[in-house]
């Protein structure tokens, strides 16, 4: 307890060190972009068969939910409510912590150990600024984008089980989903995806800047990166969700 | 694409060779006791933080529709319907991948690297069965188990946010609980989880005791344990939930 107390406030420190870093050294500007390509298109493939089986899953459990009601054709709608809202942030979010995140984590912390970063200071470059910096514009780039992607595919793939395994009728399928959401669900959805980026990049960097010795620590920091990272995204979505749905503030 | 099919064939030839051990004796109790442990109390807390806030979401998002058609009533059932089903099995094999199938991953990778797996077999003791086996019994054990915590979780969370928050009246939310609960939704999550604990145990520790190159490898041994366990269950969790809960078109 008291421990986990102390991580935080070491985290906010380091935060703190970070937005000081960024004032001051601004950021390198030929690594951005190459950052973007790592984090956007090396998860891509992972993001799409996902979303693809999320949106499946969505529609038979929707079809299942729904059909004791007789309101079968309420399918569109529930997916694209809890598609668009909900699970395509989410699932991004999850599979960009596991994959860029993860990666985030075992680079940096292999660079702790073998005294790279130690070299970066040495030569008069700030680590933080170095290193941090490109990762989180290119995850602040990437992953809104993902997110719409995601959406795409789930719906699609929703759309081709409720017609080819389910026999439903494709047209009604639309509409409901159509009538359901709104433009600014999917500005909702990349505020959601800027919010979770912010995160898993500065969780990811946090544990590998903060690496323990040999390669037990960098196991150890990966594997503390990509949980505490989806967990706390998950935490956060749910008062995300509360400000831009609820209503209650 | 060829390196691909590889190393699917290589995972088939590991996962043969840890399945022909888990039913050759010796057995070693006392090690999957203690994994099982591990593995239980370490994802624990993670698996109960994230399904019980989407939970929580699930009752925010749901409330909003239902009020829709005057059916508050119908929240309870699609939340316990929609948590025991998907949600707490997909969300809770998430995270045992991300905490329990990562640190299987690591630590056996963290061994490989130090020599530690070569010094068991020179004290002729079988590796695979030592270090790998009791692993991939204790994730296929212990992910069933955090399911039904993160059930408990997700459905509680709903409850919070309905109830507390929300203010809808409790006891109508605990009597609709079960309206639509049928016997396959209590096990099916069961059956569900246990398939995506045995996958996760065999591609981490694939990954773990394969892992090469120092502490780097260890870094990718995790990354791929993670990534490669969330695609291929989600992946069967679409099977399994058309041959368990039944979607024919009818």
């Amino acid at each position: 307890m008291i421990s986990t107390l102390a991580g935080i406030g070491r985290y906010g420190l380091w935060l703190r060190d970070l937005g000081r870093a960024l004032l001051v050294h601004g950021m390198p500007k030929g690594q951005m972009m190459a950052e973007a390509f790592k984090i956007g298109i090396k998860s891509l493939p992972i993001l799409l068969i996902i979303a693809a089986f999320v949106g499946t899953n969505l529609a038979l459990q929707g079809y299942n939910a729904f059909k004791p009601l007789g309101g079968q054709r309420l399918v569109g709608m529930f997916v694209a409510l809890a598609g668009v809202r909900e699970l395509a942030p989410i699932i991004a979010a999850a599979m960009i912590a596991a994959k860029a995140g993860t990666e985030m984590a075992s680079q940096i912390g292999v660079m702790k150990i073998r005294e790279q970063v130690d070299a970066l200071e040495v030569m008069a470059v700030n680590p933080l600024a170095y290193l941090v910096a490109p990762r989180m514009i290119g995850i602040l780039l990437m992953l809104p984008a993902l997110t719409v992607i995601a959406i795409f595919v789930m719906l699609s793939a929703a759309y081709a089980v409720c017609i080819y395994q389910l026999g439903m009728n494709g047209h009604e399928f639309i509409q409901f989903a159509q009538e359901s959401i709104e433009p600014i669900d999917f500005f909702y959805g990349a505020v959601k995806a800027m919010f979770f980026g912010a995160i898993i990049c500065t969780i990811s960097c946090y544990f590998g800047f903060n690496c323990g010795k040999g390669p037990e620590g960098v196991g150890q920091a990966t594997n503390r990166a990509v949980v505490t990272s989806s967990v706390i995204c998950i935490v956060i979505n749910y008062f995300v969700s509360e400000l831009l749905y609820g209503g209650a503030f | 694409m060829l390196n691909a099919i590889t190393a699917l064939g290589r995972f088939g030839r590991f996962s043969a060779g840890i399945a022909a051990r888990m039913v050759r004796r010796p057995f070693f109790y006392a090690e999957i006791m203690s994994q099982v442990w591990t593995t239980t109390t370490r994802c624990l807390l993670p698996v109960t933080a994230v399904t019980f806030p989407f939970g929580m979401v699930m009752a925010l998002q749901g409330l909003e529709i239902f009020r829709l058609f005057g059916a508050e009533r119908m929240l309870a059932s699609l939340i316990s319907i929609a948590t025991l089903r998907e949600i707490s099995p997909v969300l809770a094999s998430v995270l045992v991948a991300a905490q329990g199938g990562s640190s299987c991953a690591a630590a056996l990778g963290a061994m490989r690297i130090k020599e530690e797996i070569d010094a068991t077999e020179v004290m002729a003791v079988d590796a695979l069965k030592f270090h790998a086996v009791p692993r991939v019994i204790a994730l296929t054990i212990a992910c069933p188990l955090l399911n039904i915590a993160g059930s408990v979780a997700g459905v509680a969370g709903g409850y919070v946010t309905a109830v507390f928050l929300k203010g809808e009246p409790g006891g109508i939310f605990l009597a609709e609980l079960w309206s639509f609960m049928g016997p396959t939704d209590l096990y099916g999550g069961i059956v569900k989880t246990t398939v995506f604990g045995l996958v996760i145990g065999l591609i981490s520790c694939y990954h773990g005791y394969r892992a090469s190159g120092g502490a780097a490898g260890v870094g990718k041994a995790v990354n791929d344990t993670v990534v490669h366990s969330v695609v291929a269950f989600i992946t069967l969790n679409y099977f399994l939930t058309s041959a368990l809960f039944g979607a024919a078109g009818q």
